[in-house]
């Protein structure tokens, strides 16, 4: 399943902690706040890293969405 | 043909039609029609000199009544008029109603009336001297989203924009029009304060600052429900659009980009702030030459402080649409022209603004907390003369890694000014670095850069409220 990772910039306080658990998508830039390096992840493995390094930020900056997260259009007649 | 018309008319309106100017003013001049106010009711600044303000009687003995068209109807004629939003974004106004209806939750729709960007006048012109026109729109928009009230937002020392539309609403009230219930918002004077999803926030009862989203604002605004944050043009020509016609109003603009355009001339013109309204493919010489300024200046700065400057003899036969502008590096934005003349340092006028921008943000990201200032600090020693080739490096790669890394687009903005001025005006780059600032790097400002709200409380919290 394909996730998309983002980071809230209004919330990354630069941690760092986010880059122990997935290194490989995610590096500090020169001020130390994360910056995602590709959006859009598949790898199983990979997902299963970003799931983690959501799960430990401490101020929650990290986003990880599924397609299913957005809500879906309803028929809404006004 | 090119027909131009401001709320100053720079030719006798009776000379509509015919053109008062030369055919041809040197190399870089375009024969331009310079006419009055064209056809009656069909521009949005048609009517009562600028200042005068305006009464319900004389807007409806000009526009005809509010149409009663139902949502379907005005959807349609959103879809078919191609009408963009005129804040910056010109991101298309029904794609953001489509959204909203589709979208879970109850929606709000709000009328941005901030006009943050430092040297534009339009919004607030159309809100003193056409506020029935803005209301008119905002109420076919809420038919159009399918809700009951609209909130008009503006920045709080705006008083006197936020005094015309407080007349105008009890005005209407007197002539008892089927109108939504109307909100007056007024909020924070921050630049950053003023872009829709801080609007969002701040009328959803949050902080005036950008929000961090995943989803479009119009699917989920703060609030929890889609929001709907339309600039106050963008809904004065869906009032005109119900009134002639989608094809009627598209035909005033480009295929790109149709419909009139409201612009801001400011910098070294005779009248700084005049607004000008384009009915019909102008280009940026055209808008100069309507301005009083006979040939191409130095530089010009498009779309606003978050804009790209071009050089103005390359600007001059630009046609101020989408696509022409696109062809410059440039786009619309607000639609601030700001002109300097060939003896202004382009680099000082950079700096200032990104000086003045640095200090305007939210302080929320770490990119406009610790980026913004340094790549400010860098500008203002480039301006200076003070500025090495390695420090000239660090700054293009301070560029890079400030770009696309905020919550909103402000330090995106930041970075194209500031790049479009080191890529179009290299030469001058060159000179500061080897400590030989041009002459007019001393000189006065040009362009009207105010004083930042950093000094008032950058991270007082209640300073966002």
């Amino acid at each position: 399943m394909t996730v998309t990772i983002r980071i809230d910039p209004t919330r990354c306080r630069g941690h760092a902690i986010c880059t122990l658990f997935f290194a490989d998508g995610i590096e500090l830039d020169q001020w130390g706040f994360g910056q995602i390096l590709a959006r859009d992840i598949d790898a199983p493995r990979d997902v299963r890293r970003a799931r983690r390094a959501a799960a430990a930020c401490p101020n929650r900056a990290l986003v990880v969405t599924t397609s299913a997260a957005v809500p879906l259009p309803t028929a809404r007649g006004r | 043909m090119t027909v131009l018309a401001g709320p100053v008319p720079v030719a006798d309106p009776g000379a509509a039609g015919t053109s008062p100017l030369p055919e041809e003013f040197g190399r870089t001049s375009r024969p331009a029609s310079v006419g009055g106010l064209g056809a009656v009711g069909t521009h949005l600044l048609a009517g009562p000199a600028p200042g005068r303000g305006e009464h319900l009687g004389g807007h409806a003995a000009r526009w005809g009544p509010l149409p009663g068209l139902d949502g379907t109807q005005i959807r349609a004629l959103l879809r078919s008029s191609g009408l963009d939003g005129r804040g910056g974004g010109g991101f298309p106004l029904i794609r953001k109603v489509e959204s909203a209806r589709l979208a879970v939750g109850d929606p709000l729709v709000v009328v941005n009336a901030s006009e943050s960007e430092p040297a534009s006048r339009k919004d607030r012109t159309l809100c003193s001297d056409r506020p029935h026109l803005v209301l008119d729109g905002a109420a076919l928009l809420a038919r159009a989203v399918g809700v009951e009230e609209v909130v008009v937002h503006f920045h709080r020392g705006a008083i006197s924009s936020i005094r015309a539309m407080e007349a105008a609403l009890a005005d209407r009230l007197r002539g008892s029009i089927a109108d939504p219930r109307w909100r007056i918002s007024a909020g924070p004077d921050r630049y950053v304060s003023g872009e829709s999803s801080a609007v969002a926030s701040f009328v959803g009862g949050g902080e005036a600052r950008p929000h961090f989203t995943t989803v479009p604002l119009a699917v989920r605004g703060p609030s929890g429900g889609p929001t709907v944050v339309s600039n106050v043009e963008t809904v004065a020509h869906l009032a005109a659009i119900a009134r002639t016609g989608s094809d009627a109003w598209a035909a005033r603009g480009a295929v790109t980009s149709p419909g009139p355009r409201l612009v801001t001339v400011t910098g070294m013109v005779g009248d700084p702030g005049q607004v000008l309204e384009l009915t019909g493919v102008c280009t940026v010489g055209d808008i100069l030459w309507a301005a009083g300024v006979a040939t191409a200046p130095g530089a010009v700065l498009l779309g606003g402080f978050a804009g790209t400057w071009v050089r103005g003899d390359t600007a001059w036969p630009v046609p101020f649409t989408r696509d022409g502008l696109r062809h410059v590096g440039a786009q619309p934005g607000c639609g601030l022209v700001g002109v300097l003349p060939g003896d202004a340092c382009v680099l000082a006028e950079t700096a200032r603004i990104i000086g003045y921008l640095a200090g305007e943000s939210a302080g929320q990201c770490g990119t406009c907390v610790a980026g913004l200032p340094t790549l400010a600090a860098g500008w203002e020693a480039l301006a200076s003369g003070g500025l090495s080739r390695r420090g000239l490096r660090r700054l293009r790669q301070l560029a890079d890694t400030v770009d696309g890394s905020g919550a909103c687009g402000h330090p995106d903005a930041v970075v194209r000014l500031a790049r479009s001025a080191l890529d179009v005006f290299g030469d001058d780059v060159g000179d500061h670095l080897a400590g030989r600032p041009c002459g007019g790097a001393g000189r006065a400002p040009t362009l009207p850069v105010p004083a930042t709200h950093r000094a008032a409380g950058h991270d007082d919290p209640g300073a966002w409220r």
